[in-house]
């Protein structure tokens, strides 16, 4: 088997709640060495959130923390002491990636600015992620995804007509918008700094990420024809049907999508080709746009006294895309998931054998995924202090007597 | 200034993975969009420049190929498999989207393309993976956002879930496809071997789960939106629309504590006693029914007075968080995007006229972005295959067998 990618590569990590240590724990499932600087004074604000393992709270326990953490070393450092800083900047010598999501201008104000890091680390590659950038009247606002999401656009143009907007009903933005965007610039920046041996700085504005995947044609939509979009439940610009309808029982829902009049032809024979469905009104699709609120309700009578699994199967069989709504629990029990090896379950001192799953990047070399569960607080202190910045025994002991690792 | 320009992209993926291209596009490198005869199906997508259906004037596909070169080619005849063949030849990346067996089905498959080129990196996106139950099973956005359990999210109690705007499955697909892309590319040019790069959708889009699949693992829950999980966790009526409120955050009280002291400052002792008591500052009770009963009733009424601006304004001066929900509109006259130059307009002679575009998603200090207008249709299919060594000749014969178009 080939070594990961990463192999050697150490990140000094300085990152928080969501964006950040997803964008790193992408490079560390890879096979860098990323060092998560934690302090026990004030801990990642996602320590303290539910799902908590046997619903017990603790820092060491949240579901929330955990999976966006695996593969990472914890390092506990008190920023405030001039002996923490003197680690991190033993650490920074042996860094090729420095990043934080911290609030502007921390980092400077501890010396561990771009400049003072690059007078450490010529090469470093130096990441700045602030929600809408460093420059600018809103530079120093704070924002976590969801809120994101609002300024964007996200929330506004999702969710149904008649009722409030709704969002995705995450912090979206910082799963993958952010995330995915930041570690392409991250790998174009090491491509780069292997073909000249130039580090550089890289900011990436939460917000800009989030335009440019998500609203980035309703905003175009508006700039040049004058239009503002809207909320449209589960339905398509162009398309009917395409919708989730219910099924028998609760929560159960079933997706219908139909691109073309041969896939309506392959709905309609799965419903039995009842006599409405042959109304010439919906014979073609842009009828059948025209008169949606009919068709959505015909077609929900129909699934309504059907189990949403069964219909799938059925729906499937006969070419029409349809999917069944999964929750959570669903997912980790998702047959093609679990065949496709996408799920594990890792080992963690506190809350024992729990879930964690494969990159979605899929690299036929050597795999991508989760080895080891999250860090605990300054759980590799030892390994990190002495085998990688190999400090003494007595000095250990002596930053440990200080409080410099709390 | 550094870019990508030494690199070369194959990429025929469409509305399933153009976006991915762009990445490597914006930044430099030379992108080749290769689309059947009939055309690139994003080019028939609404909306349309000034309204006007128009195989140049989609606003998707031309976003998604901004800064690209375009070719006409008709891969299921030999003598395209042979142009797309000496493609590779010259190529570091092929990025493609078809259905699982189709590239094999012609020949042009991972393990052929390595055959013609040892350190090509081969980037597949499907739906459900290569392999696995579900890898022939129809799909679409919707289906896709159902069965990865994102879909359930979007949504609260028993209501039905709402799909986020803008096709976001295919988007997430996108961004990780980008960067495994340029991980094994970093790695081929290294070791001059390359690899297939497999992106499920699925697979990508549980990703952006959050915590769902943890919650099930750790508490035995079913999540859904975060919205409501707590009082102080919503969209907001106001007085100009709807803000979204991150006042409360698990038993973060930094967030919590600035909301009440701000209805103080606009003269609520009344309120802020209310929502400053010790029940309201703990996370237990704002997550019950009593608490969210006593937030609707009083603190919603103080939120609806004012404007969207203001309430964003005033939390953040307090440290706390409660955002615009922006529509496309808002979005493109923010103060911030503006001041940061994000928008950029591209002037297309296709059109006749300008077009606003989302800019950079990432300032890189050492290399170059930057933006041109998306290939008309065959706009660059003569001067390939010139670059390929096909004579004046050879070239008009393929253009009058059809198999290229430009």
């Amino acid at each position: 088997m080939a070594k990961p990618i990463l192999d050697g590569l150490v990140v000094c990590d300085f990152t928080w709640v969501g964006a950040g240590p997803i964008t790193t724990q992408n490079l560390a499932m890879m096979g860098a060495t990323v060092i998560h600087i934690e302090t026990h004074n004030r801990v990642d604000a996602i320590r303290v959130v539910p799902p908590f393992k046997d619903r017990k709270p603790g820092v060491e326990r949240s579901g929330y923390y955990a999976p966006r953490n695996a593969n990472k070393l914890g390092l506990s450092l008190d920023l405030s002491k001039p002996e923490a800083i003197a680690v991190v900047k033993r650490l920074l010598t042996m860094s090729d990636i420095v990043i934080n999501s911290f609030t502007f201008g921390v980092l400077d104000r501890w010396g561990l600015g771009y400049e003072d890091c690059k007078k450490i680390k010529p090469d470093i590659i130096y990441i700045e992620m602030p929600p809408q950038g460093r420059t600018g009247p809103h530079k120093d606002f704070m924002a976590f995804g969801a809120l994101i999401n609002a300024l964007v656009g996200v929330t506004f143009l999702t969710g149904y007509p008649d009722k409030n907007p709704s969002g995705t009903g995450t912090n979206y933005t910082d799963h993958v918008p952010v995330p995915g965007h930041l570690t392409f610039a991250i790998m174009a920046a090491l491509r780069h700094r292997r073909k000249t041996g130039e580090g550089q700085f890289i900011e990436l504005a939460q917000s800009q990420s989030g335009v440019s995947m998500v609203s980035a044609i309703p905003v175009m939509d508006y700039a040049v024809n004058g239009r503002i979009q809207q909320r449209m439940g589960c339905r398509h610009l162009e398309l009917a049907p395409h919708n989730l309808y219910n099924c028998r029982g609760e929560r159960n829902w079933i997706a219908i999508a139909v691109y073309n009049d041969q896939e309506w032809e392959s709905l309609k024979k799965v419903m039995g080709n009842p006599e409405w469905a042959d109304d010439p009104k919906f014979a073609a699709n842009e009828g059948r746009k025209a008169n949606e609120d009919e068709l959505d309700a015909k077609i929900e009578e129909w699934t309504s006294t059907k189990w949403h699994r069964q219909l799938m199967d059925e729906l499937i069989r006969e070419g029409v895309r349809a999917g069944v709504v999964h929750s959570g629990r669903d997912v980790t029990e998702d047959y093609n998931l679990v065949q496709r090896g996408f799920w594990t379950y890792l080992m963690h001192p506190e809350t024992g054998l729990s879930l964690y799953n494969h990159s979605p990047m899929r690299m036929s070399k050597a795999p991508v995924l989760s080895v080891t569960p999250a860090n605990m607080i300054g759980q590799h202190n030892q390994q990190v202090l002495r085998d990688l910045l190999k400090y003494s025994d007595e000095e250990i002991k002596e930053m440990e007597e200080k409080g410099v690792l709390n | 200034m550094g870019s990508l320009a030494d690199i070369r992209v194959l990429e025929f993926a469409s509305q399933y993975g153009a976006y991915a291209g762009k990445m490597f596009a914006d930044l430099g490198a030379d992108v080749i969009h290769i689309e059947p005869p009939e055309g690139d199906p994003a080019r028939f997508a609404w909306p349309f420049y000034k309204d006007k259906p128009d195989r140049e004037g989609s606003l998707k596909y031309l976003y998604h190929n901004t800064s690209k070169r375009g070719l006409a080619l008709d891969i299921t005849r030999p003598e395209g498999q042979e142009i797309f063949l000496r493609l590779v030849k010259t190529a570091d990346i092929v990025i493609e989207a078809f259905n699982p067996g189709y590239m094999k089905s012609l020949g042009l498959d991972y393990e052929s393309l390595k055959k013609v080129n040892p350190k090509i990196v081969y980037v597949s996106i499907t739906p459900f993976g290569l392999e696995g139950p579900y890898a022939d099973f129809p799909a679409s956005n919707l289906t896709v956002s159902a069965l990865a359990g994102w879909l359930y999210l979007a949504g609260t109690g028993n209501n039905k879930p709402a799909l986020a705007y803008g096709e976001q499955a295919y988007m997430m697909a996108f961004c990780y496809a980008a960067s495994g892309a340029m991980t094994a590319f970093y790695d081929a040019e290294a070791t001059g071997e390359g690899q297939l790069v497999e992106i499920s959708m699925q697979e990508a889009v549980v990703t952006a789960c959050e915590n769902a699949c943890q919650y099930w693992d750790f508490e035995k829950i079913e999540r859904r939106a975060t919205e409501e999980i707590e009082a102080g966790r919503n969209v907001y009526e106001c007085k100009d629309g709807f803000v979204s409120a991150m006042f409360s955050m698990g038993d973060n009280r930094r967030i919590w504590d600035p909301f009440w002291q701000w209805m103080k400052d606009e003269g609520r002792p009344d309120l802020a006693e209310i929502f400053g008591s010790e029940n309201f500052r703990s996370r237990a009770y704002r997550a019950t029914d009593e608490a969210k009963q006593i937030f609707k009733e009083k603190a919603e009424p103080f939120i609806k007075q004012f404007d969207k601006t203001y309430i964003y304004l005033e939390t953040q001066k307090r440290r706390t968080v409660c955002y615009p929900v922006n529509d496309p509109k808002d979005v493109y006259e923010n103060e911030q995007l503006n001041y940061r130059n994000y928008f950029k307009k591209l002037y297309h002679e296709s059109l006749g006229g300008e077009v606003t575009y989302p800019g950079e998603v990432y300032y890189l200090e050492k290399m170059d972005w930057g933006l041109k207008p998306a290939p008309t249709f065959g706009q660059h299919t003569v001067e390939i295959l010139k670059e390929l060594g096909y004579a004046d000749e050879q070239v008009n014969t393929l253009k009058e067998g059809g198999v290229v178009i430009g």
